[in-house]
């Protein structure tokens, strides 16, 4: 996905500047190359893992926040390192350069990235539902879904498009895809008539932009049964294979950031907005409140369990994959979600 | 008690009156006065927001335009005059250089045949160029807006990383040759270059300027937090109900007007005018708050309620002053009037001439002294006289006392009757009359009389008659001529014209015959020594003393030994119970019945205290007389 907030695009810029340099640096860290080139590490007491999140900072990854800044993570015996975001390479990308241990993919885009071999595994499921929505203006003619037909659509160019691919190509809608980063411009100055927008994010972007709801018409690709859940955590399955402990800690950390944040709203902000003040990325309280409520809504959808990737949800997402996008594999659940076989036993 | 009596004195009531009508004059003088200076500042500082919003819109817009004007005549040399590709690059070189305003020039042709666009900008003066790698850049506002809509764009600010990495914003122009779109031309301005012009000189003076853009973010503004990260509309979610939405789809929608913003945020309680820029759809606001906007309001209204507070205390002043001055010999008066009713009548009364009402009222303090004087005076003189007149009142009861026979149980010695009589007057003197007496050895004759009337005049005339009657009945000895006689005399003599009813009856001892004659008088009983009794009610005459010539009869009942003879007044029969009922003859008859043995003492003491039974706690009081006369009872 490409959530992003077009107040961000300083810290984007300044961030992609320090891409090689920081990795550089992390890679030649020592306890480097122990396996698969990642440069895990344990420190004199604890075990460090590079965390790539998917974006830049936001309330999006406020449990990984959390858990580092009340210390979850010493307490699970790691040492995380939060990365600033790498928008120049894929993430999967800085794990196979070595440059980052864990990172946070969709799980549509890890079945891809696993298309000819498993290359990646999910070591944790932070989102339990789908968030993108497709949202067009009524004063455009768009009133149903229908009225899509024809139309322009704007649709991310990497990143959480393919389930907005995967809806077209099953519902048959023929629409103009026109690719986009992360502006809402062209929606705003009427270039495209339908975008494609996560609801904890892009969404409200709009209202803050002036547009009124009861003037968009909005459909959520979850409603319409393309119920995949999006954000995971993915390693190599060397990695994983080598510290399955710190992965499971790494996850029940999160998980527990996660806990602490949603029942410290403002002082889960408070952090939220220092650390994109640090990193010049321009954002506001509302829109990051907003944003960490929707979260909610997906990462703990019930208090039965949380992190866990379903294996209905997986075998959904594989499902769409292979009728539709042409996915040649069958990677069994237990391959692809390691965790499953490990609690088997 | 004391607080409560000093509270109402007549300073206070006046002081309150005044405080309450004051206050509410007042309170209307605040409210119209805020009201009518607060709409007239209103259209004045409305008319100066008006003039610095178009001063800045001026200002921007001039800059705005001359960059569009520049990225124009660029389209032109890059398209229309047939410049080789290095003339055109030494032209926008040059206009680059020439042009401080422009902060840099992005050159992205041929883009189709994947020629990478060029960014040309200044360092320190010095001119420097760098080629934008990749095409991540297609992906961007200020390419992939202008180049699928075909029509130049204005940018919402952003950050030029692939040129000097500052905030700008930027105009791009779709370059088209041979009627198709082959790529387009950049223009950069920098933000801050427009901050500056929304914040310059006299930015403060009236209020604060601030510049959104069209998707209503906050792009300048004097709170430097607010910028670039908040919309109009943000600030709207987190401030709810002030207003701030409806300003924010005011200026995106590029109208022109102004708000009143309300509650608790950036723009707290501020007037803000907003008008669009011609060149895109930004919009500038000039913002006042409310309180500078009425801070003169608030001085005049300073100055008012300063103003009214002294008038106020100078009108308590003098109030309070007066009514110590109207009050003074009022509290004077007041004095001499306790002294003067403590008995002090010579107290000399204060005279005031405050106030014509004061002065009356201390006259009529004088005259109403002298009158007491006076009335005090004559006061004590009839008292004097009213204690003489008792004293001759009590002189005369005593006298009137002893012409009344003496209770004996043998009247004169003689054994053949006994008699017992009672008189209980009203007051000191009473107008009845009862008296018994010797006419000779043979004859005994008694009377009962009522005086119309009460006091000296029935009390003379009760002497008279008693005086009289013994000394004329000798001559006479029978009732009805007596009695004559008495009418005769009373008749001449009685100065008042009292009637006087009588009962006067003539008991032959040897015989037993009664003859008696009754004028006017209540009846007579005759009690028998078996307990009946009888009643003779006949009268022979009206009362005495009114008709000299009046006819006089008389009757004659035979007595039996052991009767008696029971006489009485009609302070018996009229005597009233507390219900205002009268005893009459039937409540004395059935006293009479109930009656112990035959005695004159026990039987009229009985009477009595019968009577006194039935009267208790009644006001009316009348003179009471009892007869009692036994004829012949042995002595047991």
């Amino acid at each position: 996905m490409k959530a992003a907030n077009f107040l961000n695009f300083t810290g984007v810029a300044v961030l992609c500047m320090l891409l090689f340099t920081s990795c550089k640096a992390e890679k030649s860290r020592p306890g480097d190359g122990k396996i698969g080139g990642a440069a895990a590490s344990r420190t004199e007491t604890n075990f460090t893992i590079r965390y790539r999140p998917k974006w830049q900072s936001q309330a999006q990854f406020a449990g990984v926040y959390m858990a580092h800044h009340k210390g979850f993570y010493e307490q699970y015996g790691l040492d995380v390192k939060i990365q600033r975001l790498l928008q120049a390479h894929e993430a999967t990308d800085s794990l196979y350069h070595g440059c980052s241990d864990v990172v946070h993919i969709d799980l549509l885009n890890a079945l891809e990235e696993n298309r000819d071999s498993t290359r990646i595994v999910n070591i944790g499921q932070v989102t339990q539902k789908n968030s993108v929505l497709l949202v067009g203006k009524k004063s455009r003619g768009i009133n149903s879904l229908e009225d899509f037909r024809g139309k322009k659509l704007g649709m991310w160019r990497s990143g959480s498009f393919l389930i907005t691919e995967l809806f077209l190509l099953k519902s048959k809608i023929p629409m103009q895809v026109v690719p986009i980063d992360w502006s809402i411009s062209l929606f705003t100055q009427d270039v495209v008539d339908v975008i494609n927008a996560m609801r904890y994010n892009e969404y409200h972007q709009l209202l803050q932009a002036g547009i009124r709801e009861e003037d968009l018409f909005v459909v959520d690709l979850a409603e319409l049964g393309y119920q995949i859940p999006d954000e995971g955590f993915y390693v190599t399955p060397e990695f994983y294979h080598a510290h399955p402990q710190e992965c499971e800690a790494f996850l029940r950390a999160t998980m527990d950031g996660w806990l602490y944040a949603f029942s410290h709203r403002e002082e889960t902000l408070d952090l939220v907005l220092k650390r994109m003040q640090d990193d010049n990325i321009r954002a506001n309280r509302t829109h990051q409140g907003w944003m960490l409520e929707q979260m909610k809504e997906v990462v703990m959808p019930s208090t039965d369990e949380m992190g866990i990737l379903k294996k209905q949800d997986y075998q959904n997402a594989l499902q769409l994959m292979t009728e539709f996008y042409d996915f040649p594999r069958n990677i069994p659940y237990e391959e692809f979600y390691p965790n499953a076989a490990k609690k088997r036993r | 008690m004391l607080q409560k009596r000093e509270d109402r004195t007549i300073a206070f009531q006046l002081i309150s009156f005044v405080f309450a009508f004051m206050l509410i004059v007042f309170l209307a003088s605040i409210l119209v006065t805020r009201n009518m200076y607060h709409n007239i500042m209103l259209d004045n500082q409305l008319d100066n927001m008006r003039h610095l919003a178009h001063e800045r819109i001026y200002l921007i817009d001039g800059i705005l335009f001359r960059i569009e004007g520049f990225a124009r005549i660029a389209k032109s040399a890059m398209t229309d005059y047939g410049l080789s590709e290095e003339d055109r690059e030494s032209f926008l070189r040059e206009l680059l250089m020439e042009n401080p305003q422009i902060h840099s020039i992005c050159i992205a042709d041929s883009v189709q045949q994947g020629k990478q666009p060029r960014i040309m900008f200044t360092v320190r003066h010095r001119f420097s160029e760098r080629t934008i790698s990749g095409t991540d850049y297609q992906y961007q506002d200020w390419f992939q807006i202008p180049y699928i809509t075909e029509k130049p764009y204005w940018t919402e600010p952003w950050v030029d990383t692939e040129g000097k990495g500052e905030l700008v914003v930027s105009y791009s122009i779709p370059i088209f040759e041979s009627g198709k779109r082959t790529g387009l031309l950049r223009f950069d301005i920098e933000l801050s270059y427009l901050q500056e012009m929304i914040s310059g000189t006299g930015f403060f003076k009236i209020g604060s300027s601030f510049l959104v853009s069209a998707s209503g973010t906050l792009v300048a503004h004097r709170d430097m937090d607010l910028v670039m990260n908040q919309t109009l509309f943000s600030l709207s979610q987190e401030y709810r109900g002030s207003g701030l939405e409806r300003l924010g789809h005011a200026m995106v929608s590029g109208e022109q007007g102004h708000i009143h913003l309300t509650g608790d945020s950036p723009f707290a309680r501020a007037w803000v005018y907003y008008q669009p820029l011609q060149s895109n759809r930004w919009s500038v606001g000039v913002a006042i708050e409310e309180d500078y906007l009425l801070k003169e309001v608030y001085a005049i209204l300073m100055i008012q309620t300063v103003a009214s507070i002294l008038i106020f205390l100078i009108v308590i002043i003098i109030i309070y002053a007066r009514v110590l001055s109207v009050s003074r010999p009022l509290k004077r008066l007041a004095l001499a009037a306790d002294r003067i009713g403590s008995g002090d009548f010579n107290v000399q009364i204060p005279e005031s001439d405050n106030s014509q009402e004061i002065a009356t009222l201390s006259q009529s303090f004088i005259a109403m002294q002298a009158s007491l004087k006076d009335y005090i005076r004559n006061l004590r003189i009839t008292t004097e006289e009213k204690n003489q007149i008792r004293s001759d009142v009590m002189f005369a009861s005593e006298i009137q006392t002893k012409l009344i026979p003496k209770n004996s149980e043998h009247p004169f010695g003689i054994k053949a009757l006994r008699a017992y009589g009672i008189l209980e007057p009203a007051g000191d003197i009473g107008g009845d009359l009862y008296d018994y007496f010797m006419i000779d050895e043979d004859h005994f004759c008694f009377v009962i009389a009522d005086v119309l009337g009460k006091g000296i005049v029935a009390a003379m005339a009760m002497t008279m008659a008693s005086t009289l009657l013994p000394s004329i009945a000798p001559f006479y000895k029978n009732s009805n001529e007596l009695l004559s006689r008495l009418n005769s005399f009373l008749c001449r003599n009685n100065i008042e014209s009292n009637f006087v009813t009588a009962l006067l009856g003539i008991i032959d001892l040897k015989t037993g015959t009664l003859q008696y004659t009754n004028c006017g008088h209540v009846p007579l009983y005759v009690r028998k020594i078996d307990r009946s009794f009888v009643k003779y009610g006949e009268t022979h005459a009206t009362a005495l003393g009114v008709f000299d010539n009046l006819k006089i009869g008389y009757d004659e009942i035979q007595l039996n030994m052991g009767d008696e003879v029971i006489l009485f007044t009609d302070g018996i029969t009229e005597a009233m119970s507390a219900e205002d009922e009268f005893l009459g003859t039937s409540g004395l008859e059935d006293i009479l019945r109930k009656l112990p043995t035959p005695n004159p003492e026990v039987t009229a003491n009985s009477i009595l205290k019968s009577v006194h039974q039935f009267a208790r706690g009644s006001a009316h009081k009348d003179d009471i007389t009892l007869l009692v006369i036994d004829y012949k009872h042995p002595d047991m």
